[in-house]
């Protein structure tokens, strides 16, 4: 990456025996939207903290536009915080709480009013600016703690799961508010959840954290549909894991064998030597059903879950075990019920080789 | 509705507890009007004689004065100083800081005759006895749990990520202290220093045991009327006493279904 606005390297923090970062490097592009993504006791939140100087490093530094800022205090560093809670002042007005870190700086007052209204405008509060925190609903509040995180400008914006206390469809709204915010300012974004749908909803690109270490980054496309190791296939959507032998290579096509099922297998950046056993991952949605017969494989259903838009299948087969199949509910032509006979089956390009972890 | 045996009995349990705490304080109002000159409800006629006496007696007057202002020092002293521990160990919370306000809160338990002892002893030492300032010093140090208490109650309220968010958007830990953690703690900071004031005002034991005849506060001096003389006018300080706690209370109630 050609002049990061951050960089961290070799980032460790200990806490007694336990490495909540163990070794992590990370560059940051200006102006991209990055979000860390992981189970709690990942890691993201130590990794956001370090960023935003609350938590001191054991080992490794920070670095902004290349000066080393990992011992500055968190207010030398010029970044923003949002916050799940949202974190206002209790005894300020809207309108105090977005100036307050522009009378901190000792800006002139009418420059203060001014840029406070025209950040509120951006959240869309501008007619709030009086109220106090605490007649404010939820979702509001977390919008006038953006607007405070935005008013003086930083150099970048840390946002510390800041969707997690909302209801769903609010949610889901204000995702493409943020998105849509991010694309009209420029500013760094970095953003912590442990939503998937987030992650894969608003950032330019992805790191995904496990025990402290980076599992895999990339764009949400590469994430989903090439991921690395079967951590990554399990907590970025749903997933089908098939252990397999491989039987033949051909180039980039593999034929791979599970029993008496035979099927191919895209192995593109892949080793895959014959005779050797692989881990495949599958996304549900990539799988065909058909009547029996017409696909190479054929199972039996053994549950079915209606969600709207999709259905879920849930399939037994002799080898393979369960496999789930999503169907959009608008187009599947079949009509299936436990105990039904379908066939299955999906293009070689839908299998992902697993690198063992 | 017929009204059960069982409630008539509680009904008049509690009223009669009620009294029984209430009766021996209001009896003082009678014997402050007494026109007799000794300790006793009134003989022939009501008299206001042993209120112009307190009004006018310097002893009476200055004694009053002499607690008030040292009241006053007393819950500011341990407001500022009671204020700054507990935002110190709130913003440090580790194990050290909660060992720390245990220790801070231990004086509480201590028999106040045990503590005037050790007080005393001290203040011998670094010459305080008899003094006003031993006096507001060893007050201070009594009134400090019960502010640290009431100071720590507002902090457990408050997010600690509004402290991260300060200093995020710029504010040293300094300023983050002075423009957004105190002015959200200011209602618990209110109630310890009127504690604190109260310890202070009605505290005897300690003045007994740390003055001789420069300071002289209110409780003192109706200690020693007491034993010298039983003079009713100790009884209209009382009663003028219980008028003035009404109206505080009043007042705050007031304050607080007004704001």
């Amino acid at each position: 990456m050609s002049n990061p606005i951050l960089s961290i390297r070799n980032s460790v923090k200990r806490y007694g025996p336990v490495h909540a970062l163990d070794h992590v490097d990370l560059d940051v592009a200006e102006g991209e939207f990055l979000t860390l993504l992981g189970p709690s006791g990942s890691g993201k939140t130590t990794l956001l903290t370090a960023i935003a100087g609350f938590t001191d490093l054991s080992e490794g530094s920070v670095s902004l536009r290349g000066r080393d800022i990992t011992n500055e205090p968190p207010e030398h560093r010029d970044f923003g915080m949002v916050f799940q809670g949202y974190a206002l002042f209790p005894t300020m007005t809207v309108r105090q709480n977005v100036g307050f870190p522009l009378k901190i700086r000792k800006r002139p007052a009418s420059e203060i009013r001014a840029r406070v209204d025209e950040c509120l405008e951006l959240v869309q509060m501008g007619a709030y600016a009086d109220r106090m925190p605490s007649q404010l609903s939820g979702g509001q509040q977390q919008r006038i703690a953006l607007a405070r995180a935005l008013s003086f400008k930083p150099q970048v914006l840390l946002l510390d799961e800041p969707l997690s206390a909302l209801d769903k469809k609010l949610r889901a709204d204000l995702q493409w508010e943020l998105k849509a915010l991010h694309d009209q300012l420029g500013v760094t974004f970095i953003y912590v959840t442990h939503d998937q749908d987030e992650a894969l909803s608003m950032s330019d690109r992805i790191v995904i954290l496990k025990d402290g270490k980076i599992q895999q980054s990339g764009i949400p496309d590469t994430l989903y549909n090439k991921p690395r190791t079967r951590f990554v296939a399990d907590f970025l959507g749903k997933s089908n894991f098939l252990s397999v032998k491989v039987k033949s290579r051909e180039g980039d096509h593999l034929e791979c064998v599970a029993g008496e099922a035979a099927f191919p297998v895209d192995a593109t950046g892949h080793s895959g030597t014959v005779g050797n056993s692989a881990e495949i991952a599958l996304r549900p949605e990539r799988i065909r059903l058909t009547e029996p017969g017409k696909e190479f494989l054929t199972g039996t259903v053994k549950q079915v879950s209606y969600l709207g838009e999709r259905c879920q299948v849930l399939l037994t087969h002799s080898v393979l075990g369960q496999i789930l199949v999503s169907c959009p509910t608008w187009k599947s032509g079949i009509n299936p019920n436990p105990g039904l006979q379908l066939g299955f089956g999906w293009d070689a390009d839908a299998c992902v080789i697993l690198e063992a972890e | 509705m017929k009204t059960s045996p069982f409630r008539i009995f509680f009904n008049t349990g509690a009223w009669a507890v009620l009294a029984f705490l209430l009766l021996p304080l209001l009896v003082v109002i009678p014997i402050s009007l007494t026109d007799t000159s000794y300790i006793g409800l009134p003989k022939e006629h009501l008299s206001l004689q042993h209120y112009e006496n307190y009004f006018s007696s310097a002893e009476w007057l200055g004694a009053t004065w002499t607690s008030i202002w040292i009241g006053v020092a007393v819950a500011i002293a341990a407001t500022v100083l009671g204020t700054a521990f507990s935002i110190g160990c709130w913003l440090i919370s580790s194990r050290a800081s909660t060992i720390a306000r245990w220790v801070l809160i231990v004086p509480i338990l201590v028999p106040p005759v045990v503590q005037s002892l050790g007080f005393y002893r001290f203040w011998v030492k670094l010459d305080l006895i008899d003094t006003y300032f031993g006096v507001i010093l060893a007050h201070t140090l009594l009134a400090l749990p019960y502010v640290s208490i009431s100071v720590f109650t507002a902090l457990a309220n408050l997010d600690r990520r509004i402290t991260q968010a300060a200093r995020s958007l710029g504010a040293s830990v300094w300023q983050t202290v002075i423009s957004v953690i105190i002015p959200a703690i200011r209602p618990g900071m209110l109630t310890g220093g009127i504690f604190a004031f109260i310890v202070s005002f009605d505290e005897i034991v300690g003045v007994l045991f740390l003055t001789v005849r420069t300071v002289n506060t209110l409780p003192k001096q109706i200690w020693e009327g007491i034993q010298e003389s039983i003079d009713p006018t100790i009884a209209a300080v009382a009663t003028f006493l219980v008028v003035l706690s009404l109206i505080a209370t009043a007042a705050v109630s007031l304050r607080k279904k007004t704001a």
